[in-house]
C-alpha cells in the first residue's frame, strides 16, 4: 500500500514536472491569485472563460490549469479581504472580520504572510489525503451498478441543496431545473430531439459553457453593475511581513483545526471553500481566549484560510473518484474533462494513472509556488485593486463573449447565454441561487441514463433502489439529510447561518 | 388574501410555468413504461414535481414569515408582448423567410433586444446588448469592429462614462484580442470586414 503511494506519486511527479505541465501550472495559479484578488470575477467565470482555449491542450495540462485557477483564487481572495475588507472571493468573507482589523493595527503583512503558510500546509495536507483517500473510493465506485449511481447522484444533489443558501424549497426547485435544462437535445436511447423547438443548434444540447457563463458572468456583472460602484481602495505601505514567533505559536493550533475541519467539509456534496471557512471561523470562536476575536485576532485568519484551501483541494475528492461534482466549480473541471474526451469516474484513475496522479502532484507543486510567488508579489496585487471596476467589466465582457463564440462560432450560442444572464439577474432578485441548478444540470443527462438502466434490469420494480445495499444506504442518508434540514431547531440555526 | 413575499411569490410562478412547460413539451414524445422508458417518462414526473413544488412556493409568497414587496425588479409587460410577437412570427414565418436571410436575422435580433429590454435595469439591457450585438457582428464585421462595438455600448451601462478612458480602455482591448485571441491562440476570427 505505502509502496503503491510512492509509486504512485512517482509517476505524477513525472507528469507534474514536465516544463509544459509546470508553465501551465504557474499560469493557472497566478491567474487565480489574480481573479482572487480581484473583487467581482471569481474562479468560475474564469474557468467558464477558459474552458474554450483548453480545447487546444493536452488533457492534464488543461486540468493543472483549471485546478490551479480555482486553489489560486482561495490564496488571492485573503489578500483582498484583509487589505481593503472586500472578500475578493466569495470564500474569503469570514476572514475580512479579523483581517482587516489586523491591517488597521499595522499588522497588514503578519496578516498576509500567515494566510499564506496556512493555506500553504492546508494544500499539502489536503493533497496528501487525496492522494491516500481517492484510490480506496474509487476502488468501492467501480462496484457501482446503475442503481447505486443513481442514489448516489441523489444523495448529491440533495447535499448541494441542503448546503445552498436561502431556502430550502427554492433550492430543490432550482435542482430540478437543471436538471431538466440538461436533458435538452437529443435524447441518446430514441434519438428524439427534445425541446429544441426544431432549432438545429439545440440539438447537441445546451453548451454548459452557455450557461454557466450567463447565471455567473453576466448575472454577476449586471448585478454589479446595478449596487454601483462602492469600493474604496486605501491601502497603506505594507512595512514588515514576517510574523513575529508569537503569531506563529499562535496562529498553529487554528491551522491545524482549519484544515482538519477544510478537509472533511470539502469532500461533502455542495461543500467546498465557502463552507470550510465559515464552519473554521465559527469553531475557533469557541475555542480557548476569544476576547480578541473581531479586533484582529490572528486565529481569526489563520483557521479561514487554511479552511478553504483545505475544502477548495478536497473537494477534488468526489470528482476525481466518482465523477460527481461536489460544487460547481467541480462540475465545470467535469466540463473540461468530457470536452476532452474523458468520461469522469472512477476508471479514471486505472486507465489514466498519469491523468489522475499528476494533476493530485501538480496540487501540490502549485501550492508550493502560490507560497513563494505571494508574498513578494503582494505590491502588484494591491496595485491592481486600484483597477476601477468600470475598466475591468468591459474586459471581463470581451473574455466571456469570446469564450462563448468560440465554442460553434455561431452568434446563436451568445445569445443564449445573454437570454441565460437574464435568468441568472431575475434568479438572484427571487432570491434563487443558481449552484444547484449547474449541478442538476451537469448530473441531468447521467441520472436519466442510470435510472434508465436501473429501471430496466429490475424490469420496472422501483423498489431496487431500496433494497441493494449501497443504494439503499445512499438513499437512506439523503432522507434523512432531508428530514433534518427540515427539523424546526436546525431549520433556525441554518437560517442564522447564513444570515451570518 | 394579501401576498407577502413578493419574492416567493414571482419565483414560485416561474417554477410552476418552467414545470408546467417541460411536462407539456415533453408529453409529444414517446412515454414509455417504468421498464422502458421513453424520452417523455424522465422529464415529465420532474416537469410535474416543479410544477407542484412551484405551486407551493407561490402559497408560501402568502404566509411567508419574510416580507418584500411584489414589486421585485422593474419588468415591462408591453416590451414582453411585442418581443413574444416578434419572436412568434419570426419563428413560424422561418420557412417563408428562408429566402430573405437578413430579414430574419434583423427580426430575431429586434425581438432579443426588446425581450432583453423587459427586464431589469438599464445597466441589464446596455451590457446584453453589447453582448448581441458583438455575436451578430462577429462575423460580418470582424473582431476589431465587433470588440469596439462591445466595449463602448457596455461601457454606457456603467455609472459614470468617461470619453478619454473608454476610448484608450477599447484600444488596449482591441489591441489584446487581435494579439491573443487571433495570433496567439489562433482562434478563427476575421479581423476586418469581408476578410
Amino acid at each position: 500500500m505505502e509502496f503503491d503511494l510512492i509509486h504512485n506519486l512517482g509517476i505524477g511527479f513525472g507528469v507534474a514536472l514536465s516544463w509544459q505541465n509546470l508553465m501551465y501550472c504557474f499560469f493557472g495559479v497566478l491567474l487565480g491569485t489574480l481573479i482572487g484578488v480581484l473583487p467581482g470575477i471569481g474562479p468560475l467565470a474564469t474557468i467558464a472563460m477558459l474552458l474554450p482555449v483548453t480545447f487546444t491542450l493536452p488533457p492534464i495540462s488543461a486540468l493543472i490549469m483549471l485546478a490551479g485557477i480555482y486553489y489560486g483564487a482561495q490564496y488571492g481572495g485573503s489578500t483582498t479581504a484583509i487589505l481593503v475588507n472586500i472578500p475578493g472571493e466569495s470564500s474569503s468573507v469570514i476572514t475580512c472580520i479579523d483581517g482587516y482589523q489586523m491591517a488597521r493595527q499595522g499588522r497588514a503583512g503578519p496578516a498576509l504572510a500567515i494566510a499564506a503558510l496556512g493555506s500553504f500546509f492546508a494544500g499539502s495536507v489536503a493533497t496528501l489525503i487525496i492522494a491516500l483517500f481517492a484510490p480506496p473510493l474509487a476502488e468501492v465506485a467501480l462496484k457501482f451498478g446503475p442503481a447505486e449511481y443513481f442514489s448516489l447522484m441523489v444523495l448529491g444533489l440533495v447535499g448541494a441543496t441542503v448546503l445552498a443558501h436561502g431556502s430550502l424549497v427554492k433550492a430543490i426547485a432550482m435542482t430540478l431545473l437543471g436538471l431538466l435544462l440538461g436533458l435538452i437535445g437529443t435524447d441518446v436511447n430514441s434519438g428524439v430531439a427534445r425541446f429544441t423547438f426544431g432549432l438545429a443548434e439545440l440539438s447537441d444540447g445546451v453548451g454548459f459553457i452557455i450557461i454557466a457563463m450567463g447565471l455567473f458572468g453576466f448575472a454577476e456583472i449586471i448585478l454589479n453593475l446595478e449596487r454601483g460602484e462602492g469600493r474604496e481602495v486605501f491601502v497603506k505601505k505594507i512595512m514588515n511581513i514576517m510574523p513575529t514567533w508569537k503569531d506563529i505559536k499562535d496562529s498553529s493550533g487554528a491551522v491545524v483545526r482549519g484544515t482538519a475541519i477544510g478537509s472533511v467539509l470539502g469532500i461533502l456534496p455542495g461543500g467546498g471553500a465557502l463552507l470550510s471557512s465559515f464552519a473554521a471561523y465559527t469553531l475557533e470562536k469557541k475555542i480557548g481566549d476569544t476576547s480578541n476575536f473581531g479586533k484582529g485576532e490572528i486565529r481569526g485568519v489563520a483557521a479561514p484560510e487554511s479552511a478553504n484551501n483545505a475544502g477548495a483541494q478536497t473537494s477534488f475528492i468526489p470528482m476525481l473518484t466518482l465523477g460527481i461534482p461536489s460544487n460547481v466549480v467541480m462540475a465545470l473541471m467535469i466540463g473540461a474533462m468530457m470536452i476532452q474526451g474523458i468520461a469522469p469516474g472512477p476508471q479514471v484513475m486505472t486507465e489514466k494513472p498519469d491523468l489522475f496522479w499528476g494533476l493530485i502532484v501538480s496540487m501540490w507543486i502549485g501550492n508550493l509556488m502560490l507560497g513563494i510567488l505571494n508574498l513578494p508579489l503582494i505590491g502588484i496585487w494591491v496595485k491592481l485593486l486600484t483597477v476601477p471596476y468600470r475598466l475591468l467589466y468591459p474586459s471581463i465582457l470581451l473574455f466571456c463573449c469570446v469564450g462563448v463564440y468560440s465554442l460553434s462560432n455561431q452568434p446563436f450560442d451568445v445569445m443564449l447565454a445573454a437570454l441565460f444572464g437574464i435568468l441568472g439577474y431575475v434568479f438572484i432578485k427571487l432570491e434563487c441561487e443558481p449552484a444547484p441548478l449547474i449541478l442538476g444540470f451537469i448530473l441531468g443527462p447521467l441520472m436519466e441514463e442510470n435510472l434508465r438502466r436501473a429501471m430496466l434490469l429490475s424490469r420496472g420494480d422501483a423498489t431496487v433502489f431500496f433494497t441493494k445495499p449501497i443504494s439503499g444506504v445512499l438513499l437512506g442518508m439523503a432522507i434523512v439529510l432531508l428530514l433534518v434540514t427540515l427539523a424546526p431547531a436546525v431549520r433556525k440555526t441554518r437560517e442564522v447561518a447564513f444570515q451570518e | 388574501m394579501q401576498i407577502r413575499n413578493g419574492r416567493d411569490f414571482w419565483a414560485g410562478l416561474m417554477f410552476t410555468g418552467f414545470g408546467l412547460g417541460f411536462m407539456l413539451v415533453s408529453l409529444n414524445y414517446p412515454m414509455g413504461s417504468a421498464a422502458r422508458m421513453g424520452p417523455a417518462y424522465f422529464p415529465a414526473v420532474l416537469g410535474g414535481l416543479l410544477a407542484l413544488l412551484g405551486g407551493g412556493i407561490v402559497l408560501r409568497g402568502y404566509i411567508s414569515k419574510f416580507e418584500h414587496p411584489l414589486k421585485v425588479f422593474a419588468f415591462r409587460l408591453p416590451l414582453l408582448i411585442a418581443a413574444l410577437v416578434v419572436g412568434g412570427a419570426t419563428y413560424f414565418a422561418s420557412a417563408s423567410l428562408k429566402g430573405a436571410p437578413m430579414v430574419g436575422f434583423a427580426l430575431t435580433g429586434l425581438a432579443l433586444t426588446l425581450f432583453i429590454g423587459a427586464f431589469g435595469p438599464r445597466s441589464m439591457f446596455l451590457v446584453l446588448v453589447a453582448v448581441m450585438v458583438f455575436g451578430y457582428a462577429l462575423k460580418p464585421l470582424g473582431l476589431v469592429l465587433a470588440t469596439v462595438l462591445l466595449i463602448v455600448i457596455s461601457a454606457f451601462g456603467g455609472h459614470d462614462f468617461r470619453k478619454k478612458e473608454v476610448a484608450i480602455l477599447t484600444i488596449a482591448l482591441v489591441l489584446f484580442g487581435v494579439l491573443v485571441f487571433v495570433k496567439a491562440l489562433g482562434l478563427p476570427f476575421n479581423l476586418w470586414p469581408g476578410g
